[in-house]
């Protein structure tokens, strides 16, 4: 693969943008994989060891989209695939989470009860269970990805990991770096941003590149809907454990998620910067808190961030967790000769259509997508599996931490008030969990609460270089 | 109430009830709301009113409906008869009320999404009794939406949509205990003698679909999308869009094979849903040609509507295909008893039940 070196990186400015080569290439990649899929079944090769071919996946984080990563991994159908390992910190999650899986798959979970493993270092114990060339699904809050993804290296194991990858400055330094080891010893490794391999997505991708709506003057994208996930978080009950209580409200601290703006605005970040084929090179937000009540979490409920790339265009960014305002989830491009919906409610089904002139308006209609859209959840593990069982190329690394980091750029400009580049956050020092990696059930969390149980919020103009 | 005040981002669902066993009105409840003119104890006494939803801005405009007989189905020698909609039988009805237009988002919003508990919390105020009675029928609903449910088509003043009977009929209870009236989803005969509005023609203009443009949106001037409530003429009995909009959910189980034939006079006649697919739709919708949007026309739910829902098992409160069904209410002027209110209106099998391990989760 012909990726740009992503020791590369940290000098970005004009060159942050420019990951089109390898995003080009990945797409000729997983064209060319997914119609080798269906050929290979009988004929696997490469680097994966078990003599009998089957693949051995662990699930390390066993919430919703853990779990549903999972189900999407044993859907796959070029060979056997089976789950033999899980790990977690609550058992609350584990439990069901096997218990589904198990009356899903019957056939292909066996990860027996002395392979679930219930504490901070599960990880290493589901790990264990692999063999080098087997998958691991890292989908625990991101702030334990980069710990997470060390040991998968060091095994030799591919991986599945959960978006966002990173959540501050220096933790996506560490990724990068990790990164780069992992395609140097032809790890495959997908990022769960699944809005890049849908199909239609694709379509309207070489759609823009063909020239259909002119060039891309402005992109919009919107996550407006009411309280999402745990991002409103409640007051910690009396007699908690204040580290786990933080990690299953995860979206309401920064460390644990990089927040509501991270985990929630990524994928619209993303289709957009991929649809216009650059990084931005610097945001400028205004947000704030507008209802808060008991809330004690460190989000703001409105954001509104203007992205800005190299060459001037503008990406507008609106998010927003109000119950009872007005609605939209949805990406739109808009170029000097029509206007292309990227996403229309949601991540799927994507709707991607083009029309002619500003406006949508069925008059104007010049391409739409065919409906029944096959589900992208799905693709991204048929893109994966079928690279590792054909050994090819397939790494998403540095385009995931690049994601992640461009997302936080924009949450950084909105809570300090500044403008923020992507050489600010890439090199930014506040590393919001730094001891991520020895936390243990009788750690400190890596944010404490003052007297009466709240936590630090962001500041804006007042504290201007962190975050909080 | 022993299920008044759960929390919903703090309790597991699996502790959450199902609505078969959550009493309804009873004798010892707080008074109704006060609102003018809502008040009838004969039908002559029955008066257009406003009922407003507390601690929101929301209200619902309800029309008083005068009891009477008519012939419900499509008659025989009506070219445009399916098989569904015949054969015709006669059809007693008692009065109600029913609201002037399909309930939109504005209304349904605020139990969707509880914006009346989140403006309790922000204000710091206490529940009401009645608020207090109505949280059982709300909070016991954990899963939001998933999606953007307005699908880019408009949200104030516009028809909710998407939502499963299960949910609609939820509404209803919450509304009722909130404001000490009972609302309920009409009976399909009920909506046919509404919309008919005392006409036998197919639509109640007439019978020239070409009128239709004047009364309904639907697939030829909807331009793909729902639209604002209220912005067509209204049937003769002051109703808006009973044709086109948003198709509207009824009480009644579907039946592909029309109506069982009867000589006599059937006094408010409802077929009490024994499955979950198909039960029925009525007024056609902007997806659906004029045929459909006949007075008689009929539609069923089917799996297909819930097709691209993402959680397994799939939701009970939303209908992610369902883009073109919403629904519309009625007070009965003689509301049932409890207990035949569990016996027949309220009646519904399967009963839904929230599926263990629900989270709003992020994807």
């Amino acid at each position: 693969m012909t990726k740009p070196a992503p020791s590369q990186l940290p000098e970005v400015n004009e060159d942050a943008g420019t990951s089109s080569v390898s995003r080009r290439t990945f797409l000729r990649n997983s064209g060319t994989v997914t119609a080798a899929a269906s050929l290979l079944a009988s004929a696997p090769r490469g680097v994966h060891a078990a003599a009998d071919n089957t693949i051995q996946v662990a699930l390390v984080g066993c919430g919703g989209r853990g779990t549903g990563a999972a189900a999407n991994a044993l859907s796959v159908k070029n060979g056997p695939i089976k789950l033999v390992a899980m790990a977690d910190v609550f058992e609350s999650k584990l439990n069901p989470s096997y218990d589904q899986l198990v009356k899903q798959f019957p056939d292909q979970v066996d990860a027996t009860k002395d392979r679930r493993f219930i504490d901070f270092d599960g990880y290493k114990h589901a790990m264990d269970c692999l063999s080098p060339g087997d998958v691991v699904i890292l989908a625990t809050p991101p702030a334990f990805r980069w710990p997470h993804f060390t040991y998968a290296i060091e095994k030799g194991l591919n991986v599945f990991m959960e978006k966002p990858v990173t959540v501050d400055g220096p933790s996506s330094r560490k990724m990068l770096e990790l990164g780069q080891q992992s395609v140097a010893k032809n790890m495959k490794v997908g990022v769960g941003l699944m809005c890049r391999h849908c199909a239609a997505r694709q379509e309207l991708y070489d759609r823009i590149k063909g020239g259909e709506i002119g060039d891309i003057l402005m992109m919009r994208a919107y996550r407006m809907a009411g309280p999402t996930g745990s991002a409103d978080t409640k007051r910690m009950p009396a007699g908690s454990n204040e580290l786990l209580y933080q990690i299953a409200n995860f979206h309401g601290f920064l460390w644990a998620s990089g927040g509501a703006f991270s985990d929630f605005l990524i994928h619209n970040i993303d289709e957009c910067c991929w649809m216009k084929d650059a990084w931005p090179v610097e945001a400028k937000a205004c947000g704030g808190r507008h209802y808060r009540a008991d809330s004690v979490d460190q989000n703001f409920d409105t954001y509104s961030v203007e992205y800005t790339f190299a060459d001037g265009t503008k990406l507008l960014l609106n998010g927003r967790t109000m119950p009872g305002c007005h609605d939209e989830f949805a990406s739109y491009a808009h170029g000097t000769k029509g206007l292309a919906v990227i996403s229309t409610a949601a991540h799927t089904a994507a709707k991607c259509r083009i029309y002619r002139g500003q406006k949508i308006t069925p008059k104007e209609l010049a391409w739409s997508f065919p409906p029944d859209e096959p589900n992208p959840y799905q693709l991204e593990w048929d893109h994966l599996i079928a690279a590792i069982r054909d050994d090819r190329p397939y790494n998403e690394v540095e385009r995931g931490v690049q994601a992640s980091l461009v997302t936080a750029m924009g949450r950084m400009a909105a809570h300090t008030g500044q403008v923020i580049t992507y050489d600010d956050i890439l090199n930014s020092d506040h590393e919001f969990a730094p001891d991520v990696a020895k936390l243990a059930f009788d750690s400190p969390p890596p944010l404490r609460s003052d007297s009466e149980g709240r936590y630090p919020i962001p500041k804006p103009g007042l504290v201007t270089s962190r975050e909080y | 109430m022993p299920v008044a005040s759960f929390r919903l981002s703090s309790i597991p669902a699996v502790f959450t009830i199902a609505m078969a066993i959550v009493p309804v009105l009873r004798g010892d409840d707080p008074p109704p709301l006060d609102v003018p003119d809502a008040v009838a104890a004969t039908e002559a006494e029955m008066k257009p009113y406003r009922e407003m939803i507390s601690l929101s801005e929301a209200s619902i405009d309800m029309l008083p409906i005068q009891g009477g007989t008519f012939q419900m189905g499509t008659p025989e020698d009506d070219p445009e008869i399916e098989e569904d909609d015949g054969p015709q039988r006669t059809v007693k009805i008692s009065p109600f009320w029913m609201s002037k237009f399909e309930i939109t988002w504005d209304a349904y919003d605020v139990w969707m999404s509880d914006l009346d508990v989140f403006r309790r919390r922000q204000e710091n105020l206490v529940a009401s009794p009645r608020e207090q009675l109505a949280e059982a029928f709300q909070l016991s609903q954990p899963t939001k939406p998933y999606t953007d449910m307005t699908f880019g088509m408009g949200k104030r003043g516009y028809p909710a949509i998407c939502m499963t009977q299960h949910a609609a009929r939820t509404f209803c209870r919450w509304l009722s205990a909130k404001t000490g009236r009972f609302y309920r989803l009409p009976t399909e005969a009920e909506w046919e003698y509404a919309c008919r509005a005392g006409t036998t023609t197919a639509y109640s203009f007439g019978d020239d679909p070409e009128q239709l443009d004047d009364y309904a949106w639907y697939e030829a001037n909807s331009e793909g999308a729902y639209q604002r409530v209220g912005k067509k003429r209204p049937n003769p009995w002051g109703l808006h869009d009973m044709h086109g909009n948003v198709a509207e959910w009824v009480l009644d189980q579907y039946t592909e094979e029309g109506y069982e034939p009867s000589d006599e006079t059937l006094v408010d006649p409802l077929v009490i849903p024994m499955t979950l697919y198909p039960r029925t739709v009525r007024g056609g919708s902007w997806d659906q040609f004029a045929d459909e949007c006949r007075s008689a026309a009929r539609d069923g739910s089917d799996e297909e509507w819930i097709a691209q829902d993402p959680q397994n098992p799939v939701s009970i409160w939303y209908l992610t295909d369902a883009l073109h069904v919403g629904f519309r209410i009625v007070r009965p002027l003689h509301p049932p008893t409890p207990e035949e209110d569990a016996a027949k209106w309220d009646r519904s099998e399967p009963v839904q039940v929230e599926r263990p391990q629900a989270e709003a989760g992020e994807h």
